[in-house]
């Protein structure tokens, strides 16, 4: 070989090798977010309906981020920044909850998986495009469209629907409910000032009732219908609360007057003078034998005071308001879940409270909280049900006969069992609110609120059933509060106070058929079921209108 | 130089080429996987990989991003997690008390995740209130959930055997799904 030419060729090899290894490394570089200069590339954009909107947009590798803030001065919505790690954002009263470099995000109780992470930039929060799809698109109703070629994010309204509503304005022993039922589910916003609700809708339009509504009623003076919002009318004083029921979608307001809560001394509460109601109320004091519960920092175990607590509750009840009180144990002894719930059912129980004292893994936790069961559990009881059901239905199907297994029909019905509180969770939700709106008011605790939870001990109660947690044993100071006995005293006053509410609440009921606890498996004409409490519209007992 | 050794001598230095380009591709691909949740590798190769796990924070749960070296099977992914929520925390602090560690994982069709855990010498979870016990439980069944997209659901064992509860509240007799309420503002 001719050495030029050798030489050559070598040279040769080292300008190919380079570009080619630095193609490669280039390919591996981490990915850096990009904002095209002006003049350098077609600058990023969005619209809204044709119309520019001045928000950031950063273009990186995994897809475009777009600076939230803009967008949520343009498109509705509240942002509050909770430091450098989380933001929260409100689109149609449900929060958004965004970790900065998380891509996941809370969507009221869901989880969503974004593309990639939100990160802040610009002087704003950037999130990507299945964020905003995931929360103003559901949430609100915009359409997203990233246009790559132009390099635009174009945002839409979508059309408006014309959803039908019909309204029922139902008055029950002081307390009024009014209940717009739709037949698709909007998007709306519950707006109150000065005694009006405003369900206003946002981006859709409703089809009023065919004859406009005419309310004669002691606690709403008028209700107005229009094509973009329902007005309620409250008379002065009155106050609403409201909540959503489902298939077909119902949103419900029960109004009623603070002052005519009852009170304990209210003749009309007195036993001598009620109808049949809440006549025996079970106790369920936590845990038990070897279950201690939680244990304080001093050593006092949670099983130990929610006796005296159940007890004290017991005398209370039996002095002040008269009700048949029976506890779910008496001693220091293990008492499994559903002999606790089989108790109360073989009590005909009209109430059920498990009596509980919490503990936390982090610090300072401290208040009282009020549990029912949450949905889910229900749920996830009824389908096993339904497997069950289907599998008896398929062995009846092979041989003309029943095939179940006896271990099969035990287990049939300690899934009924299970069902029991499914048919009570509204008016369970009912009056873990009123225990939970008496510990406040009265102990001027934190208020933690009322929560759900699949909670064993509720799930076989065919009444309505709570668990309280009456305060953190973890807590040094709430652990020795919990040990004095006048502020127990004060508890155990807050929980009677709730008590008579509720029996004041349902004994006031003309149908005394709807007041008896109902059988597993049955439909019972029960609070919350199928025979409404008030709050619980769409069917009315007869003879109330 | 003759005609045929000139292209040789070429062609050699293009399959050089050539050859060198494909084996840095190849091993950028290998090296560059790993991003949240993504695949490392179906040989048994760990690599680093950032989760996010659901940790006590006050009266419930954060997420905190967690580096694990995890292979691509999602069993070890759930098995790793577990141990890294199992494990004490910086400042000490444990989701379970001490001792308290993962027997076997195992992972349904159906998205089912099964935790055995085991604590030597106890036969019962440790005691605590309703807040604490969701903290650990759905410490686990959040962080599995949200980080192994093959599960949907996570059923909680105690030392081989399914518990109506672990301390006293939790119905644990059945498949527990996420929930997200749980997380602090």
């Amino acid at each position: 070989m001719n050495d030029r030419r050798f030489l050559g060729l070598l040279a040769l090899l080292c300008l190919l090798l380079p570009p080619v290894f630095l193609a490669a490394q280039g390919q591996q570089a981490p990915p850096q977010p990009t904002t095209p200069l002006p003049g350098t590339a077609r600058q990023p954009s969005v619209v809204l309906d044709g119309a520019p909107l001045p928000a950031p947009v950063t273009i990186n590798p995994s897809g475009p981020l777009f600076g939230l803030t803009a967008l949520v001065n343009n498109l509705g919505g509240q942002l509050a920044d909770g430091g450098e790690e989380s933001v929260t954002l409100t689109i149609e009263g449900k929060d958004v909850v965004i970790g900065v470099g998380s891509a996941i995000v809370t969507v009221g109780d869901g989880l969503v998986s974004l593309s990639q992470p939100p990160i802040r930039g610009e002087g704003t929060l950037l999130v990507p495009l299945d964020f905003l799809q995931k929360t103003y698109g559901d949430l609100a109703g915009y359409a997203f469209e990233w246009r790559p070629t132009l390099q635009q994010l174009a945002i839409s309204r979508q059309a408006a629907r014309e959803i039908p509503v019909l309204l029922d304005v139902v008055h029950l022993q002081g307390m009024t409910t009014v209940v717009l039922q739709f037949q698709e589910i909007p998007r709306y916003q519950v707006q109150r000032q000065d005694g009006l609700v405003r369900v206003q809708m946002m981006g859709d339009r409703l089809a009023p009732p065919p004859a406009p509504p005419t309310v004669t009623d002691p606690l709403v003076q008028a209700v107005m219908v229009g094509p973009e919002q329902v007005s309620i009318q409250l008379i002065p004083g009155a106050q609403a609360s409201s909540y959503v029921l489902e298939n077909p979608f119902r949103l419900v307001f029960d109004v009623h007057m603070p002052s005519q809560t009852p009170s304990p001394s209210t003749p009309s509460l007195r036993p001598t003078q009620r109808p049949a109601g809440i006549n025996t109320v079970v106790i369920d004091p936590g845990h038990g034998g070897t279950e201690t519960g939680a244990i304080g920092p001093s050593g006092v175990q949670e099983k130990e005071l929610t006796l005296t607590i159940a007890r004290e509750l017991e005398a209370s009840l039996e002095s002040r308001l008269g009700i048949r009180v029976v506890l779910t144990r008496n001693e220091d002894a293990n008492v499994p879940h559903d002999a606790r719930t089989a108790i109360a059912n073989q009590n005909q129980a009209d109430l059920f409270i498990s009596v509980h004292l919490n503990s936390s893994l982090g610090a300072g936790a401290h208040g009282a909280e009020t549990y029912f069961l949450s949905a889910d559990a229900s749920d996830a009881r009824a389908a096993r049900r339904a497997e069950a059901e289907n599998a008896g239905e398929a062995s009846e199907g092979a041989s003309g006969t029943s095939n179940l297994t006896s271990g099969m029909d035990q287990d049939l019905e300690l899934i009924l069992w299970d069902l029991a509180q499914t048919h009570h969770l509204l008016e369970s939700q009912r009056f873990a609110a009123m225990i939970q709106g008496e510990l406040n008011q009265t102990l001027q605790l934190r208020d933690r609120g009322v929560k759900q939870a699949p909670f064993r001990v509720l799930n076989g109660a065919a009444m309505p059933a709570v668990l309280v947690e009456l305060g953190f044993v973890s807590n040094p100071d709430e652990e020795k509060k919990l040990q004095d006995s006048a502020y127990r005293a004060e508890l155990i006053a807050s929980l009677t106070r709730a008590i008579s509410r509720y029996k004041a609440l349902v004994e006031k009921k003309p149908d005394p058929m709807a007041i008896q606890p109902g059988q597993p498996g049955q439909q019972p004409a029960q609070p919350g079921a199928a025979q409404p409490a008030p709050g619980a519209p769409g069917v009315r007992p007869p003879g109330t209108r | 130089m003759n005609r045929r050794a000139a292209a040789f001598v070429l062609g050699l230095a293009l399959a050089l080429v050539a050859g060198g380009a494909l084996w840095w591709w190849l091993q950028s691909r290998a090296g560059g996987a790993g991003g949240p949740g993504g695949p490392a590798g179906a040989d048994g190769k760990t690599s680093p990989v950032p989760f996010e796990l659901w940790v006590p924070d006050g009266n419930g749960l954060r997420l905190e991003r967690r580096e694990l070296q995890v292979t691509d099977a999602p069993k070890d992914r759930l098995r790793r997690i577990t141990e890294a929520l199992l494990a004490p925390r910086p400042d000490g602090a444990r989701l379970f008390p001490e001792g308290v560690a993962i027997a076997g994982v195992q992972l349904s069709g159906d998205g089912t995740a099964y935790l055995n855990l085991v604590w030597e010498g106890h036969e019962d979870p440790p005691p605590s209130g309703s807040t604490e016990e969701m903290q650990r439980i759905y410490g686990l069944v959040n962080s599995a959930t949200t980080n192994v997209p093959e599960v949907k659901r996570v059923v909680l064992l105690w030392n081989g055997a399914q518990r109506p509860t672990f301390a006293g509240h939790l119905d644990t007799s059945r498949p527990l799904l996420p929930s997200p309420a749980l997380r602090t503002r």
